[in-house]
């Protein structure tokens, strides 16, 4: 199975641009390799899914690509731009937006105050100039919150505004993190096991906003256990096995694949 | 040329003894922040408190200084527990700096009591072997000296032995390498931290004891210390025994190169001079995430 | 509960937020204008200018403490590096005062941007430990470096600020107490004004997500460091203010003045009075400077309270004196807004 899809096209007929270009990436602690030698290539508006028994890397692949880790040897290029060294906060700025395995929200403060954290990636005026409030700050600032709504009425929290984020359910704190991420309007978000510890109707609406997402063409990295999931929103699934590739193809290939069924034993695939 | 041979030897012996006396000091630190992440900024007073204890035993039982470091050895750990007790355990899990900050009250609290209690004018501490001397090769020793060497040398291999051989030590090794790991092996952390506290604090208030007849004793005494003491921790590598006793013995000999052969004042620049060097530049240890943080 | 309540305003939002703000700021100012003509003797008017020069220095270090979350140990330091720049450019190089002014806040504000610049690696601790090491070597500096400071001697004659001539008014000499006062606490309102702005902007968004949890600050394109930066620069430059107008307020300078002792009184007046909602600090200043001058017959004791307090306050109030008043505010009813980008006083 070729590691290069046949490209989905973002606007018929045109072929959707390569925008994530991963090579031969690697990460050991302390002896251990976590991720040894991992590679694909990732094209925009796709929903990826790395899916693998647990210690796979999985989380550790993420961070790699996330910039929370660097990698030890490799090469990441994300539209272009080549990515080493380059620390979490620049790669945010590119456009890769991320939601973590543990939860990490803004406790303290309000579930408003923390999307518009988010926002704040778009700032584009200068420190000195909110000395005193003038009238573009402050039209920025309502805009913000406006914007903050709507993505919390996409996470179905618009009526939790003014809670303190700490407060909320477990699901709900999810979706937050989520909506806090689209805030800096990505180009690539990446979720870290966001279905981990949802019931049944959480999950399924976590899909069903993955599927929305997908629908409007935002390019997806999930990084999942729960197979329902991967199997009904991944374009593609990369397999990944104590740190290296084991398969990777279409969810249909993947569940046949015998290989991949061997690592599973014992678990569903669907 | 010659000549300046003998106080160069005097210099380093009288700069292992202040060392000496800096790792006894420094050494609680440096286990209570290995085994619980938290800085007590209240130590030095303990080391004050502590000379006084031995000060105030050595007068009670008539100039008796072997009694005078059980009395200090047994109100630093006395105290050691009590600060567990009342900030540092009923804080856990919460923000990291109220500990800090609530030590810095207990620090504030401590000194200005002693000082309204036993007033701003230094107690004068004269161990019954301060004024005996030993002349060897052109040096002087006093037999103080000689006795906090030997002191600070069976203490500290006495914690050796304790960390490598026995259980309790092991256990407290372990879980200052890998909290998570710790508690998964079944040792009682809470007891294990609370047995830290009072095995650091004693050194604490053994420190004192030996301090006592070298520094002006007053209230304040530790306060003048702490600062350094902080410097030991830093450069040593936090929770490094080790680490912290190389530190203190180099701390120890730099002021005693600086006081003889600069101005005093300028040691104090000296050392933490060093100190913001190696938090800039020294990774190893001295940075919070020793590697990239788990996320 | 919450050790520090994120920019909660008393105040509601909205358009009646907006009457209320400036109600508020009307009051501050008519208190202000009030306050000379009620303590009338040259010592109360003393205190009264003592106390705005702390309310600076307390809002400053929530800044960087209650705001930005970095414990820092050693604000006095800068204080004194404010101090002395300005008063030896004044009485050695015979600098204008307010040139010197620039100075001295520009000089300790770099100080602080070169020390968290330096310390921004360091965690929690590390960073507390460092900005006291950075403390004790500048009170070091300042008593051993004779030539320029004069060491433990101090620096005498410390001229006011010039006299202010406004066409159509009576010349006003800052010579004068009352008008000293007011020359200060014009600058602390001013300060905290422009603070409380830079808090309701995504300034603050920044600094409170940096303090939050930095990691997740960094997936939103927020650079740590950068924010420690800013918040130490601006944080140290108002201590480096506040120490040029004691300079010239006291009139002699002597280093103890800048000790550590004094960094954690500093400390205790952001503690006991709530970190991070800024009039907190305000409260704790005004406190701590106020009480123990109603306490002054007992003496030494007052460290003992001292001391008291912020051992309590941090065991039992995490979120100091105004989280306390905040909590009573909601179980009263009364709509205390949590949103950050409403509060404004």
């Amino acid at each position: 199975m070729s590691d290069v899809l046949a490209s989905r096209t973002a606007f018929g007929g045109v072929p959707a641009r390569r925008l994530f270009d991963v090579r031969d990436i690697g990460k050991s602690f302390g002896g251990i390799h976590a991720v040894r030698s991992v590679s694909f290539e990732l094209d925009e508006g796709i929903v990826f899914a790395i899916i693998g028994p647990n210690g796979a890397g999985k989380s550790t692949l993420l961070n790699l690509l996330s910039g929370n880790y660097q990698p030890d040897t490799g090469s990441l290029t994300f539209d272009g731009v080549d990515l080493a060294g380059m620390p979490a906060y620049r790669r945010a700025r590119l456009g890769i937006a991320r939601t973590f395995q543990k939860i990490r929200l803004f406790k303290h403060l309000t579930v408003l105050e923390n999307v518009i954290a988010g926002f704040h990636i778009h700032r584009q005026v200068p420190i000195w100039e909110y000395v005193w409030p003038s009238r573009v700050s402050l039209a920025d600032r309502r805009r913000w919150r406006e914007e903050a709504q709507e993505l919390l009425s996409f996470v179905r929290l618009s009526d939790r505004a003014d809670a303190i984020a700490g407060s909320l359910a477990y699901g709900q704190q999810r979706m937050l993190e989520i909506a806090r991420a689209l805030a800096t309007r990505p180009r690539l978000f990446m979720l870290d096991e966001p279905a981990a510890g949802l019931n049944n109707a959480e999950a399924s609406f976590l899909l069903e906003r993955l599927d929305i997402l997908r629908q409007r063409r935002m390019t997806v990295i999930l990084v999942e256990h729960n197979m329902d999931l991967v199997m009904n929103v991944a374009d593609r699934i990369f397999v990944l096995e104590t740190g290296q590739k084991l398969f990777t193809g279409t969810p249909a290939e993947v569940q046949r694949d015998p290989a991949v069924i061997a690592a599973y034993l014992g678990e569903e695939l669907h | 040329m010659l000549d300046l041979l003998p106080i160069l030897a005097q210099q380093i012996i009288n700069g292992l003894v202040l060392g000496s006396i800096y790792v006894l000091a420094t050494l609680g630190l440096t286990l209570i922040f290995g085994v619980l992440g938290q800085i007590n900024f209240a130590h030095a007073d303990f080391v004050t408190l502590g000379a006084f204890a031995a000060f105030f035993a050595a007068r009670l039982t008539g100039g008796n200084y072997i009694f005078a470091i059980l009395a200090a050895l047994l109100v630093g750990a006395l105290l050691g527990l009590a600060i567990n007790g009342a900030v540092f355990s009923p804080l856990r899990g919460q923000d990291e700096t109220r500990p800090l900050v609530a030590t810095i009250g207990v620090s504030v609290l401590l000194e200005n009591t002693a000082l309204a209690v036993l007033g701003p004018v230094p107690y004068v501490f004269d161990s019954p072997y301060s004024n005996q001397v030993i002349r060897v090769a052109g040096m002087f020793f006093t037999v103080q000296n000689m006795l906090v060497m030997i002191v600070a040398v069976l203490s500290i291999g006495a914690l050796y032995m304790f960390l490598k051989l026995t259980f309790l030590g092991k256990a407290l090794r372990a879980l200052s390498q890998d909290r998570e790991a710790a508690g998964l092996m079944g040792i009682n952390q809470k007891q294990l931290i609370a047995l830290t506290f009072v095995i650091g604090s004693a050194f604490a208030g053994l420190a004192g004891a030996m301090l006592g007849p070298v520094l002006v004793l007053t209230p304040f005494a530790g306060a003048s210390v702490i600062v350094k003491a902080f410097a030991i921790v830093i450069i040593g590598g936090f929770g490094n025994v080790e680490g912290t006793i190389l530190a203190g013995l180099m701390i120890g000999l730099i002021e005693s190169f600086t006081t003889q052969f600069l101005t005093p004042g300028l040691s104090d620049i000296v050392v933490f001079g060093i100190l913001l060097l190696m938090l800039a530049f020294r990774p190893t240890g001295l940075i919070a995430e020793r590697r990239e943080e788990n996320v | 509960m919450s050790d520090t309540t994120s920019g909660t305003s008393v105040l509601p939002s909205g358009r009646s937020g907006d009457y209320v703000r400036w109600l508020s700021l009307l009051a501050c100012v008519a208190v202000i204008i009030v306050l000379p003509f009620v303590f009338r003797d040259a010592y109360w008017r003393g205190i009264l200018t003592i106390c705005a020069i702390n309310i600076l220095l307390a809002i400053g270090l929530d800044f960087i403490f209650g705001y930005a979350g970095q414990l820092s140990l050693g604000h006095s330091a800068f204080s004194g590096i404010g101090a002395y720049v300005s008063t030896v450019l004044v009485t050695s190089f015979g600098f204008n005062f307010w040139v010197a002014f620039v100075c001295g806040v520009l000089g300790a504000g770099l100080a602080g941007v070169l020390l968290s610049a330096f310390a921004v690696r360091l965690k929690g601790h590390y960073l507390a430990i460092a900005s006291l090491g950075f403390a004790v070597i500048t009170y070091q500096i300042l008593v051993n470096w004779i030539s320029v400071t004069q060491g433990p001697l101090g620096i005498y004659g410390i001229p006011s600020p010039p006299s202010l001539s406004i066409p159509g008014l009576p010349e006003i000499s800052f010579a004068n107490q009352q008008m000293y006062f007011y020359l200060v606490a014009s600058f602390a309102l001013l300060t905290y004004i422009v603070l409380r702005n830079l808090i309701s902007s995504p300034i603050g968004d920044a600094l409170i997500a940096v303090r939050e949890d930095e990691v997740s600050a960094a997936s939103l394109g927020i650079y740590g460091t950068k924010w420690k930066v800013v918040a130490f620069g601006v944080g140290c430059s108002i201590a480096g203010m506040a120490g040029c107008f004691y300079a010239s307020f006291i009139g002699t300078l002597v280093p103890d003045a800048f000790f550590i002792t004094e960094s954690f009184m500093i400390l205790a007046m952001v503690v006991i009075g709530g970190r991070g909602n800024l009039w907190g600090a305000v409260l704790g200043a005004v406190l701590l400077t106020v009480v123990p001058e109603l306490l002054r017959g007992i003496g030494d004791f007052r460290l003992i309270i001292y001391g008291l307090a912020l051992t309590f306050v941090a065991l039992f109030l995490p979120g100091g004196l105004s989280g306390v008043i905040i909590q009573a505010m909601r179980r009263m009813g009364l709509a205390v807004s949590g949103v950050k980008g409403d509060a404004h006083v």
